[in-house]
């Protein structure tokens, strides 16, 4: 059926007023990067939708030394002003301008793997998620309790994502996407490392992966086996091949996951490696 | 001699459209629009390879704006093939199915209707009966015992002139590997690639006044569609009008005639502009292809790099019916001996029908898909004799006065300069014995034409 | 909910159009208001041919909810186009063969006039990364990058056009 509504609350409270009067069936989209293409297929076809272009959710904002992003804010204003360049380095591996001005920097957690540059910059970052609902307030969450498979996330049918937290960074931070192309291009694989080295040795470490699972995670075994480890090649080496076996990868158009898994074993210590120097 | 002026030679002659493009005022199929235009959308097969027992149109019929289905029934001539014209037969692919479908995506029914949202609509709503069959895929299980037969005469090949294959026979095989100290195989796989133009295809049929029919379409092919439409529809050919000439991207693809024909019968039937327009989906899903081929070489050469003998057994992929693949089969056998000079030639090459969507044109159809195997095999011959690429290339080009394996003297090459011309521009030093090499260097080669001194040219 | 008014500027005057809800931009551009030099190559944001520019920054119009531009200000290739001659860039196109089948064209030509506005002098990295979300299947990329940077290093380069 063609779409009946089209909301477009002027404000958070409106807007979690809408999702608690017109209940989970009524469609939420911000940027339509992902919803609009499905509904111009007749893929999804919501009777209700609800836009949060005007909601009050696209700003970003330095907080701590960290930033707060609107879960509506566009991909291009996190690459311009979030201060954070592990994030710029995220937007820009996002498809092309005219997305990153659209697409959301809440929209972009939605994206089905492989597609979704955001989440690996900020699971490395250790972020959180704001949720919050109409009757039950808001709540934080880690990204990396955030999503719970393929598509699917802690988020209840009540509730909006509406910020992002970003803590004060710490460490080097490196960001490498694999794909076919140089340039808007799916991920073959991405990874994002942050690294707090001591006297030669980790201190502590992130590795997120995308494209590898059906969500985007930490390599939380390759992470273990680093944390007090020399910075060494072979020590890098060696957590690759261990996040490469706790990978999921699956077959699709662009990759194998046999190639996929082989891949993570090549680029997280290649992103180690430049975290390290 | 008198002073030559050259208006468009040696000058850079802009693109006749190309303010037009610039501008945004060039018309693609999408941009036109009519008052009271109709929509038409496909009802296709879901299935590889199906019998249909029946087509329900109940609840469709039922979808607000729904006009008219159009099924094989309505079409005066519903089996054609695009080169009849050009005396390609037989005609065998529907231009709505009839009792079988070969491939999944095959066109089954056509919904007309007042909006494209309705025709959409409509389109899902049609339930169709079918039974499935097996299927096959692959060229070589297509042509072992036993494998699904999908053609109505009786094979999963083309007939060429009686024949199983197209085949080019020159010199004794045999006696050429008997002759060689190397025996090389390999096997070359080029597969479809779907040529992706930015318009997808399409077209718009307008029923005018005075009886005719206007068709602007996005093809290739003006004339091609043009009358086969003509004949589909069992018209006179200056009953339609074809329109075209802008085309947003086709590299091939858009050389089938494929929505003309039911487009054109819409607007006949209906009174109205009928718009069918292929979605991206649609693009992707159930256009033709570049043809995939599998190609088996065994060459025999001799140690000093000579190819002596060429075996080449080919299979292409034509899918579920001819279009151009045929044709290019034919231009296949013909250059997959490649440019060389080889006594002793044995090609088959099959084209080989499967359940997939049917294979047509693409740039150099035929000639593309025989360069990439030859020369990944030139490459691998070279490896194993232990010369040069260009070297061994230039040992093997064709000269003039050289006799190809179907039979024709070669008259005009240039391959010999055209490599040492690559060489020279990657900076790739070549031995003295190759230097000297041209393609005049047989001894029954025809005269070497004089050189124009540089004076002469304008 | 019935259709709705949806009242913006296009390329400079003020404009009003009659829609259902959802409908994209690019509908209303090229069905409604018969500005069809916009195109749609895919439907799903993924081609760049519907590239427009809102309130200055290049924005998919197949994907983009035309009540969204309620109030802002739409650019779309008829309105860079000179009631006379050529906007440079057009000219650029026309010269360097950056275009064949056209159709990429008008997408092109839009997200290149978006970035000569930010940034009059880009480096060719930055021409190609401006660029890298608009598809061609024609040219190859190197003349319309070509076009782009000999409009990008000409003097007074990016002025012309009826409607800034």
């Amino acid at each position: 059926m063609t779409t009946q509504a089209y909301f477009r609350p002027r404000s958070l409270a409106e807007a979690l007023g809408l999702l608690d009067e017109h209940g989970p069936a009524m469609l939420v989209m911000a940027g339509g990067t992902l919803a609009m293409p499905l509904i111009n297929k007749g893929v999804s076809r919501p009777e209700k939708v609800m836009g949060l272009r005007q909601a009050g959710l696209d700003y970003v904002r330095s907080v701590d030394g960290g930033v707060h992003i609107g879960a509506a804010a566009p991909l291009s204003r996190v690459r311009a002003s979030s201060g954070v360049p592990l994030l710029a380095e995220a937007v820009k591996n996002v498809a092309g301008w005219a997305v990153q001005n659209m697409g959301t920097a809440g929209g972009n957690l939605f994206a089905p793997p492989p597609a979704g540059d955001l989440a690996v910059a900020l699971l490395a970052l250790d972020a959180q998620v704001k949720l919050a609902s109409h009757r039950r307030g808001e709540r934080l969450v880690p990204l990396a309790e955030f999503f719970t498979g393929f598509l699917t996330n802690c988020l209840a049918p009540d509730e909006l994502v509406v910020e992002i937290q970003v803590p004060k960074p710490i460490g080097k931070t490196v960001l490498l996407k694999y794909g076919r192309l140089y340039t808007n291009t799916p991920a073959i694989v991405s990874v994002a490392v942050r690294l707090l080295a001591r006297n030669g040795r980790v201190n502590d470490v992130r590795i997120a992966l995308n494209a590898v699972g059906p969500h985007p995670f930490r390599a939380r075994q390759a992470e273990t086996t680093l944390r007090g480890a020399a910075l060494h090649a072979e020590i890098f080496a060696a957590a690759s091949s261990t996040a490469a076996a706790e990978c999921e990868p699956f077959t699709d158009p662009i990759a194998s996951a046999d190639y996929r898994r082989r891949m993570v074993n090549v680029f997280v210590q290649r992103a180690l490696a430049q975290a390290a120097a | 001699m008198s002073e030559q002026t050259l208006n468009v030679v040696g000058q850079s002659v802009l693109r006749r459209d190309g303010l037009s493009h610039v501008t945004g005022k060039t018309q693609y199929i999408d941009d036109i629009q009519f008052p009271d235009m109709l929509y038409l959308k496909m009802v296709r097969s879901p299935l590889h390879h199906a019998r249909i027992h029946g087509i329900d149109f109940s609840e469709a019929e039922k979808v607000p704006g729904f006009v008219r289905a159009f099924t094989y029934k309505d079409v005066p001539k519903n089996i054609y093939t695009i080169l009849c014209l050009i005396g390609v037969g037989p005609d065998e692919e529907p231009v709505l199915a009839e009792k079988e479908v070969l491939y999944k995506g095959e066109q089954i029914a056509a919904i007309v209707a007042q909006s494209e949202e309705a025709a959409i609509e409509a389109a899902a709503q049609v339930k169709l009966d079918l039974e499935e069959l097996p299927a096959v895929f692959d060229v070589e299980e297509a042509l072992k015992p036993g494998a699904p037969i999908i053609k109505p005469w009786g094979t999963n090949y083309f007939v060429y002139e009686g024949h199983h294959c197209r085949r080019v026979r020159f010199g004794n095989i045999e006696d050429g590997f008997a002759k060689s100290d190397y025996i090389v195989e390999g096997c070359y796989e080029p597969r479809p690639i779907e040529h992706a133009p930015l318009e997808t295809t399409g077209c718009v049929a307008k029923p005018e006044a005075n009886g005719r029919i206007t068709v602007y379409t996005n093809t290739q092919a003006l004339y091609f569609s043009m009358d086969n439409t003509a004949l589909i529809l069992q018209v006179p050919f200056n009953k339609l009008h074809f329109v075209g000439g802008s085309v947003g991207g086709a590299f091939g693809g858009k050389v089938d005639v494929i929505v003309e024909p039911i487009a054109a019968l819409a607007a006949m039937h209906t009174g109205h502009p009928v718009k069918y327009l292929y979605t991206r989906e649609e693009e992707f899903h159930v256009s033709s292809t570049r043809v995939a081929y599998r190609i088996y070489f065994k060459d025999g050469i001799t140690k000093d790099g000579h190819i002596v003998a060429r075996q080449v057994t080919s299979y292409a992929d034509s899918g579920a019916y001819n279009r151009h693949t045929p044709y290019a089969v034919t231009k296949h056998a013909a250059n997959i001996s490649g440019p060389y000079f080889i006594p002793n030639v044995h090609i088959d090459a099959h084209c080989v029908y499967t359940n997939r969507v049917p294979t047509s044109a693409m740039r150099g159809f035929g000639v593309t898909s025989a360069s990439f195997a030859t020369e990944l095999q030139m490459d691998k011959i070279a490896r194993t004799v232990g010369m040069d690429p260009y070297e061994i290339r230039l040992l093997n080009a064709y000269r003039n006065g050289d006799m190809r394996p179907y039979q024709k003297v070669v008259g005009d090459a240039t391959l010999v300069e055209v490599i040492k011309s690559a060489a020279e521009m990657v900076h790739h030093p070549l031995g003295e014995r190759f230097q000297a090499m041209t393609s005049w260097d047989r001894a029954n080669s025809p005269a070497q034409p004089e050189p124009v001194s540089p004076e002469k040219r304008s | 909910m019935a259709s709705k008014i949806v009242t913006f500027t296009l390329n400079g005057h003020e404009t009003e159009v009659l829609v259902k809800p959802l409908t994209t931009l690019a509908k209303a551009l090229r069905e409604k208001l018969g500005f069809t030099a916009t195109k749609c190559g895919c439907y799903e944001g993924n081609c760049g041919s519907c590239t427009v520019i809102v309130n200055g920054e290049p924005v998919l119009s197949c994907i983009l909810p035309v009540e969204e531009v309620e109030g802002q200000s739409v650019l779309t290739l008829e309105g860079i186009t000179p009631s006379e001659g050529l906007h440079p860039l057009q000219q650029a196109f026309h010269e360097n063969f950056a275009v064949q089948c056209g159709f990429c064209t008008p997408g092109m030509l839009m997200i290149s006039k978006a970035l000569l506005d930010k940034n009059p002098h880009p480096t060719q990295a930055e021409i190609t990364d401006a660029l890298s979300g608009n598809l061609c299947r024609c040219t190859g990329y190197d003349p319309i990058i070509a076009a782009v940077q000999q409009v990008a290093e000409g003097t007074n380069s990016n002025q012309g056009g009826t409607h800034e």
